[in-house]
C-alpha cells in the first residue's frame, strides 16, 4: 500500500551557510588525535571542500578521520547555525550564491555532529575547484514537520519529502517496510548517543573488525540508507528495545574509538512499526538525480 | 624518479583550505639583535616578496628569514593550524579575490605562514588580504614499499617527480647539501608537523667551509642523525630529508629554514649529493 504524507502543509524556508574551513587545535597542544589503539595520527577531518570523495563512494579506506564528501557549510553565529542544521533536510536543493561557481545546484546529503555541526552538500566533482572557501550556499529547506499518514508514531528528522517519496517504502500489515543496505545492531552505535536527533550525526563503532565483517558493515557506502535495531531517535539518540531508526551514511570512517562512519537520522519510532528490507541499491544516488 | 614507486595516493583526501595574503609586520620597535648584539632592522617574513624566489640563493640577502613569493595565513587560530597541518609542498593554489582572481600558483613550503610561488605577472597583481585557496593533497601519504619512512607534507606529484633510486632495499634520495646535526637550531621546540627548523648560520667560517652558504631556496637537504618523526631531535643513524624554505637570519640560533619531508633510518633511507636537487627543477617552476 502506498504511503502518503502531509507534504502539502510543510513550509519551504531559505537558509544559508558558508563553505567552511578545516580546523585544528593550536600549540602547545600537539596536533595528533588518538586512534582506538592509542596511537597518534594526523589526518584530514571534517569541513571544507573535499574534491575526491563523493556520495556513492566507499565509507572505508580513506586516509581520513570522518571526512564529509563534497562541500561542508556552516553559519557564523551559533543560533543561525542551529537554524541551518535543524531546517536543512537530506535531499533538499542547494544553490551556490557567490563566487566562480555561482548558481550551481547541489543536494544536501547529511549533517555532522558535536564539535563540527556542519551541513554536507553534494556538488558535481568537476565544479568543486571553482568553489571557494567562504562562498555562500543557500538551501531551500523543506521537510521539518513531515508526518507519515497512518504512522503517527514515526518521527521524521532531516528528511525531505523529495527523498522520502523515492525510498520505496511500503505499508504492509500496518508496518512500514523500508529498503536499506544494512541492519546495524544497537551495540555498534557510538558517538552521538545522548545528543539531539534533530541535527548532528550518530556514528557506527568500527574498532571490532570481526563485528564489521559479521554485519558486512565494512562494505558501507556513503549515501547508504541503513536501519538501526533497538534504537530510539524520536527526541534524542538512545537505546530502547523494539524501537528503530533509519538513517543515511553521511561521512566516512575514522581511526578514533567510537567514530566510524556517521549517520544522519531520517526516521525513528519507539513502536515496533517498521521492518527493514535488505536491498543493495538503497543508496541516495539511486533515489535522487545526481551529477557525479 | 622511480617508475613503479608504489604509494597510497588513491586513498588520500583532496581538501580545500583558504588563507589570506599577509601584511609585513614588526614588533615595536622593529629592531632585532644580530649575532654580535647589534640592533638591525630588515625586511623578511610575511607579505609578497617580489624579487626573491624558489631557486634563488638562501644567503646574502639584506633581509631576515626572507620568505620567497607570497605568504598566507589566517587570523583564526584553528584555521592557522589547519593550514599548517593540511597544506603540502607542491599543492595547487588558486587566487580567489582581487586583481589576480583565478590565477594559480604552487606551494613551495611552510614557515610560520604557507609560502606560495606565482609567476611574476601574477605576483604584481596580488594584494595583501587577497584570499588564496589551496587544494590540499598529501596528508597521510605513504611509500608502500618503505612504510618505515615517514613522509611529511608533500604533494604526491612532488614525491613522484623527485629523483630516487633503490639500492639494497634502501631508498636513496638526491639532495643538494648535507647539514651536520650540530647546526640544527630554532624549531626544536615545536612538533615536527608544524613549520620548520632553522639551521644555525652563526659560525660563518663553518658555513663557508661546508659550502652551506651556497644553499638555495628550494634545495633538498639531508640531516644525518636527525629523527623528525614526532619532534626534531638527535638520534644516531636516523636520517631526515628536508627542503630549504626561507632565507638566512642574522639572529643567533637562526638561519635558513629547513622543512622536513621524509624521516627514516640508515637502514631504509639514504642520500646522494646532486646540486640540482631543488624544488624549482623538480616542479619545473616558471618564474
Amino acid at each position: 500500500m502506498k504511503i502518503e504524507t502531509n507534504e502539502k502543509l510543510l513550509v519551504n524556508v531559505s537558509v544559508v551557510g558558508s563553505v567552511c574551513q578545516p580546523n585544528f587545535q593550536g600549540l602547545p597542544a600537539e596536533p595528533y588525535r588518538l586512534d582506538s589503539n592509542g596511537s597518534p595520527f594526523l589526518l584530514p577531518s571534517w569541513g571544507s571542500i573535499v574534491h575526491n570523495v563523493s556520495i556513492g563512494d566507499s565509507a572505508f579506506g580513506w586516509e581520513a578521520d570522518c571526512i564529509h564528501p563534497g562541500v561542508s557549510i556552516k553559519y557564523p553565529s551559533e543560533a543561525g547555525n542551529r537554524g541551518l542544521n535543524i531546517l536543512s533536510c537530506v535531499g533538499n536543493e542547494a544553490t551556490i550564491m557567490s563566487g566562480e561557481a555561482k548558481n550551481a545546484k547541489g543536494i544536501v546529503t547529511g549533517k555532522s555532529g558535536r564539535f563540527s555541526e556542519q551541513v554536507i552538500v553534494h556538488f558535481p566533482k568537476k565544479i568543486r575547484e571553482k568553489i571557494s572557501i567562504n562562498d555562500k550556499i543557500l538551501i531551500k529547506s523543506f521537510g521539518v514537520g513531515l508526518k507519515i499518514n497512518n504512522f503517527k508514531d514515526v518521527f521524521c528528522k532531516s528528511l525531505s519529502p523529495q527523498l522520502f517519496v523515492k525510498m520505496n517504502i511500503k505499508n504492509k500489515d500496518k508496518k512500514m517496510v523500508i529498503p536499506v543496505t544494512h541492519i546495524i545492531p544497537e551495540h555498534l552505535i557510538g558517538a552521538g548517543s545522548g545528543l539531539t536527533s534533530e541535527s548532528g550525526s550518530l556514528h557506527i563503532q568500527t574498532t571490532d573488525s570481526s563485528e564489521m565483517k559479521k554485519y558486512k558493515l565494512d562494505k558501507l557506502k556513503l549515501g547508504d540508507i541503513i536501519y538501526i535495531e533497538n534504537y530510539d531517535s524520536s527526541y534524542q539518540h538512545g537505546f530502547l528495545r523494539n524501537a528503530w531508526a533509519v538513517g543515511i551514511i553521511g561521512q566516512t570512517n575514522g581511526p578514533r574509538a567510537g567514530y566510524g562512519p556517521g549517520i544522519t537520522i531520517l526516521m525513528s519510532s519507539k513502536k515496533n512499526n517498521a521492518k527493514a528490507k535488505l536491498e543493495s541499491s538503497a543508496n541516495i544516488i539511486n533515489y535522487i538525480k545526481f551529477i557525479k | 624518479m622511480i617508475p613503479n614507486l608504489k604509494t597510497n595516493e588513491k586513498s588520500l583526501i583532496k581538501m580545500s583550505i583558504g588563507g589570506y595574503v599577509t601584511q609585513p609586520s614588526f614588533k615595536n620597535p622593529g629592531y632585532i639583535p644580530n649575532n654580535d648584539g647589534n640592533s638591525v632592522i630588515l625586511p623578511g617574513m610575511y607579505g609578497v616578496v617580489n624579487n626573491v624566489k624558489v631557486g634563488d640563493k638562501a644567503f646574502g640577502w639584506s633581509g631576515d628569514h626572507i620568505e620567497p613569493g607570497v605568504s598566507i595565513d589566517s587570523e583564526n587560530i584553528n584555521e592557522h593550524f589547519a593550514l599548517h597541518y593540511l597544506v603540502c609542498t607542491g599543492n595547487k593554489a588558486i587566487v580567489r579575490s582581487g586583481e589576480a582572481k583565478g590565477k594559480t600558483g604552487v606551494v613551495t613550503g611552510e614557515h610560520a605562514r604557507n609560502l606560495i610561488h606565482f609567476e611574476q605577472n601574477t605576483l604584481e597583481k596580488i594584494c595583501v588580504g587577497d584570499q588564496i585557496d589551496i587544494i590540499t593533497h598529501g596528508r597521510g601519504l605513504k611509500l608502500l614499499d618503505f612504510l618505515e619512512i615517514e613522509i611529511k607534507k608533500i604533494d604526491p606529484n612532488l614525491l613522484k617527480s623527485m629523483n630516487f633510486k633503490v639500492e639494497n632495499k634502501k631508498l636513496i634520495v638526491d639532495v643538494a647539501i648535507e647539514l651536520p646535526i650540530k647546526i640544527m637550531g630554532s624549531g626544536a621546540e615545536l612538533n615536527s608537523e608544524y613549520v620548520d627548523q632553522d639551521l644555525m648560520s652563526g659560525d660563518r667560517s663553518l658555513m663557508k667551509q661546508l659550502k652551506i652558504d651556497q644553499m638555495k631556496l628550494g634545495d633538498l637537504i639531508v640531516i644525518n642523525h636527525a629523527d623528525h618523526r614526532w619532534g626534531r631531535s638527535y638520534k644516531k643513524d636516523h636520517v631526515s630529508i628536508a627542503l630549504c624554505i626561507h632565507g638566512d637570519s642574522v639572529m643567533t640560533g637562526h638561519g635558513p629554514g629547513i622543512m622536513t619531508i621524509m624521516t627514516g633510518t640508515k637502514k631504509n633511507l639514504g642520500w646522494k649529493i646532486n646540486k640540482n636537487a631543488n624544488l624549482k627543477n623538480i616542479l619545473k617552476i616558471k618564474l
